[in-house]
């Protein structure tokens, strides 16, 4: 959920940005290259060793990337050069923690928007975002804060190219229905229930297995560890689930056990394409033992009293007539 | 102090003092200082009575008293230590913990200097001798050395401590209407730590040769005089007149709480973990002040040459073990430094917090349920959620998620925080968060424990007074027994006698063995959740301090 919103932020920004950018450059800088024909060519070759870069780091690169691979060229040039390409829409503009970040655009995306205008490339942005869910007209209208004839029109036309399509009745996405874990409205909790079980009782074994090694204790303990991915499946090899399991479902799970007091995660690096690596990270879990046995108040019946704020010594109910104390008592 | 406190105080004094000692002491519980014609005045009791009252109170150090408070020449004022009464609960612990620790000789001198409140140290030999020698065979007996040497080795691990000597600018009238004798010696005015001296360690020469002597039926009289006719009584004197003993409460406190934290680590981790962090723990006992928040640094070298012998761990194991525990999430073993093979403390604060944490959420496990407690678990971890956001956290349907955050909201035991996004507080436009607060959480938890401690004393009184009729029975026909068995009846007789106690009433008295023991246990169990909660709430307002 969190990542979605991320990427939405990062996104608008950079539309932002590319706006302002376009006014700053009103005429683009199509005349300066014009003006320095001899530079035209090796514009060329920086816009494509740009590009290549840009497809060996499908993550995006920053300026300081282009400046370690082409050292000699100067700031002026290589600005030039990505406005080029950002005013050709085929580099994208997103602002991260550690600053710009330049990113290749979709190719596909690009030749679809050719011949766009700005306002069309915006709406298109905006129901792109919107992802599977897809987006009211009254929505669009207030994130492109263009009018509704404008909005209306830009959407006849992007039909017309057959980039969007317009959906009358809706059939709801995960993120509206609940996911795996409802069916008919209804959430699943047995399923749940069970699933938290079978987790469970899958790291419990493995802690019992690292355990009975007699290894070194740091492996030991590591080889009670699994990740998420592991987890994952094995639920779905067991075959308890009618529907399809993704690996986030599975860790909500998981995360259940961890406010169980069961398990404990832990985060590594993992080197990139490993299985079950998200943004390379690797979740890992184990089964943990408690603490502390159930504290001594809780084996008293007072411990566990429902009207034990209403209990006076001399009062209707008191220690000396309670019934849960004296069932105690004879146990 | 709270309702619950004096309650339990009360229960307490009146159990250990009997009736007109609880009087007293509730009295000036309830009403904070007090001066003598106040207290005898609003308690309606004679004024010896009141004085004796004080004086045992004093003697057990559970009372106070300061003079001139309200300038020069008022009256002495009285003032009641409720924590100090509380501490009676546990002295079935500190008793254990000596005898594990020293034996059965250690056990007697901790419960004597307990029930006594404070003794010289020759009297304490000479009793627990004579104790000891009673429990043996005839012609076996107990050196007084050997005593001596057990009670130096308790004073040396500080233990037990000198009280401290009364200050020589305390105006002497004070003593004088408490009561005659040595007994109110050593209570001094502004109650002055007992470590602020230095020789509170210090054990003095003591002259004394002997063994214990056998007590014959006709002496048990004898046990029962309080520590002032004792020293009267003994003609010769040994060198330690007027230094007095008294058990250092705080010592065992720590050993209590190190205790715990080995327990914890050796649940949650394995049985070396434990003995790794208990040796952290006796190597620091003596560099670590008491209130410290975590122990001093020590390097791995040293944790690994001070190692109990017979525990192979070879270095490298001892390095990963290391590691496991400062990974360890709980973190009751933290790095500081890479010096000596890598600088280790024990977070003591920490553990506290943590086992204090767990404390709270077995609670809202047992009296709730294993969902209520993920939904504690979770508030605990993320602080502020939405009902919405503990639903989806949790898995739990709406529905039911909402009766319980409603039901743990109506105990007490969650909290809600009202955040309005416009002034008028409309609860269409305000965010209400859940949270827990640990401490506060902690705090109200000490006193159902207070009340729960309470209520199992009043009902083992209800129990007794019961079957008052039938124990009073039973103990009359044993009395019998006893002396025709000594007088050498005939077996007929006996079998005469026994059949006095029906089969019905002996089953009747076995129960109700059953049912005291089970509360007494109880007690001293809740006890143990006292103990934790006590010092997590102490340790966290010594770290915010």
């Amino acid at each position: 959920m969190a990542d979605v919103k991320v990427k939405k932020e990062s996104d608008t920004a950079a539309i932002e940005i590319r706006n302002k950018e376009r006014q700053q450059f009103p005429h683009g800088i199509t005349d300066q290259v014009i003006d320095t024909p001899h530079l035209e060519s090796d514009n060329a070759a920086i816009e494509n060793r740009i590009k290549e870069l840009c497809q060996q780091f499908p993550h995006g690169i920053t300026d300081q990337v282009i400046q370690n691979d082409m050292p000699h060229l100067e700031a002026q040039q290589r600005a030039m050069v990505i406005n080029k390409l950002l005013s050709l829409g085929q580099l994208d503009l997103l602002k991260s923690s550690s600053g710009l970040l330049y990113r290749m655009k979709d190719t596909q995306l690009a030749s679809k928007m050719k011949g766009s205008d700005n306002q069309e490339k915006l709406v298109y942005q905006i129901l792109e975002d919107a992802g599977n869910k897809g987006i009211w007209t009254r929505d669009i209208r207030f994130k492109s804060n263009l009018p509704l004839t404008e909005v209306n029109k830009i959407l006849k036309n992007l039909e017309s190219k057959k980039l969007i399509k317009a959906v009358k009745s809706v059939a709801p996405d995960r993120s509206v229905t609940g996911g795996a874990w409802y069916s008919d409205q209804d959430f699943e909790a047995e399923f749940v229930e069970v699933l938290n079980q079978q987790c469970f009782k899958f790291l419990q074994n493995k802690a019992e297995v690292a355990q009975d090694s007699k290894q070194s204790p740091m492996v030991q303990r590591n080889s009670s560890f699994a990740t998420s991915h592991e987890i994952w499946k094995y639920i779905c090899e067991l075959g308890i689930s009618k529907v399809d399991l993704s690996m986030e479902d599975i860790e909500t799970i998981l995360n259940t056990l961890i406010y169980d007091g069961k398990v404990e995660m832990t985060i590594i690096a993992a080197k990139e394409g490993t299985v079950g690596s998200v943004d390379g990270q690797v979740k890992l879990f184990r089964g943990v033992n408690p603490l502390i046995p159930p504290t001594s108040l809780v084996k008293t019946p007072c411990g566990l009293c429902p009207v034990f704020d209403e209990c006076h010594e001399g009062g209707e109910i008191s220690p000396s007539r309670c019934i849960y104390l004296t069932e105690w008592l004879s146990f | 102090m709270t309702v619950q406190e004096t309650r339990l105080c009360g229960h307490l004094l009146r159990e250990h003092f009997g009736e007109v000692v609880e009087k007293i002491g509730t009295q000036l519980l309830r009403s904070g200082a007090q001066n003598l014609r106040t207290i005898v005045s609003e308690s309606g009791t004679p004024l010896d009575l009141v004085k004796k009252s004080l004086c045992v109170l004093m003697n057990h150090g559970a009372c106070t008293f300061s003079s001139a408070r309200k300038g020069p020449g008022s009256p002495v004022e009285y003032r009641a230590s409720c924590e100090r009464i509380l501490r009676i609960l546990r002295y079935p612990r500190f008793i254990y913990t000596a005898k594990t620790l020293y034996g059965d000789t250690g056990e007697l001198i901790v419960e004597e200097l307990l029930q006594r409140g404070h003794m010289a140290m020759s009297s304490i030999v000479k009793t627990v001798a004579d104790r000891l020698t009673h429990n043996m065979e005839e012609g076996r007996s107990m050196e007084y050395s050997e005593v001596i040497s057990t009670f130096s080795k308790l004073v040396e691990t500080h233990f037990l401590q000198r009280c401290p000597p009364v200050s020589l600018s305390a105006p002497p009238p004070p003593a004088a209407p408490v009561g005659p004798g040595p007994s109110a010696a050593p209570v001094s005015t502004s109650p002055p730590t007992a470590e602020s001296f230095p020789d509170c360690y210090s054990v003095p020469q003591v002259s004394m040769v002997g063994r214990g002597k056998h007590r014959r039926s006709g002496e048990d009289a004898g046990e029962d005089l309080g520590p002032s006719k004792v020293v009267k009584t003994g003609e010769q004197t040994h060198g330690d007149e007027g230094i007095y003993w008294q058990v250092n409460f705080e010592r065992f406190h720590l050993h209590f709480r190190d205790q715990t934290i080995i327990g914890a680590v050796a649940s949650k981790l394995d049985q070396t973990s434990s003995e790794i962090v208990r040796t952290m723990l006796r190597m620091s006992e003596v560099t670590t002040p008491p209130s410290a928040s975590c122990t001093q640094a020590l390097s791995a070298n040293e944790i690994f040459r001070s190692l109990p012998a017979n525990y192979s761990i070879s270095r490298p194991i001892l390095d990963q073990y290391l590691t496991l525990l400062v990974d360890d999430p709980m973190e009751f073993v933290g790095k500081s430094g890479d010096s000596g093979g890598g600088m280790f403390s024990v977070n003591l604060h920490r553990a506290l917090k943590y086992l204090a944490r767990a404390t709270l959420e077995s609670v809202v496990q047992e009296r709730f349920g294993s969902r209520s407690a993920r939904i504690f678990r979770l508030l605990l971890r993320k602080h502020h959620l939405e009902q919405k956001q503990v639903e989806d956290f949790a898995m739990i349907p709406a529905k039911e998620a909402k009766e319980m955050l409603y039901t743990l909201l109506s105990e007490n035991l969650v909290l809600l925080q009202e955040i309005p996004k416009t002034p008028d507080h409309a609860p269409s436009r305000t965010f209400y968060l859940y949270t827990v607060n640990q401490l506060g959480t902690a705090r109200m938890l000490l006193q159902t424990c207070y009340k729960t401690v309470a209520n199992l004393i009043a009902r083992r009184l209800f129990e007794t007074k019961e079957s008052k009729r039938l124990l009073e029975k039973s103990q009359r026909i044993e009395a019998i027994m006893a002396s025709l068995q000594a007088s050498g009846a005939e077996p007929e007789q006996l079998t005469e006698v026994e059949e006095m106690i029906t089969a019905t009433e002996k089953q009747q008295l076995e129960s109700l063995r059953h049912h005291i023991n089970k509360l007494d246990s109880a007690e001293n169990q809740v006890d143990e959740t006292i103990f934790l909660l006590n010092a997590y709430i102490n340790s966290t307002a010594r770290a915010t301090r």
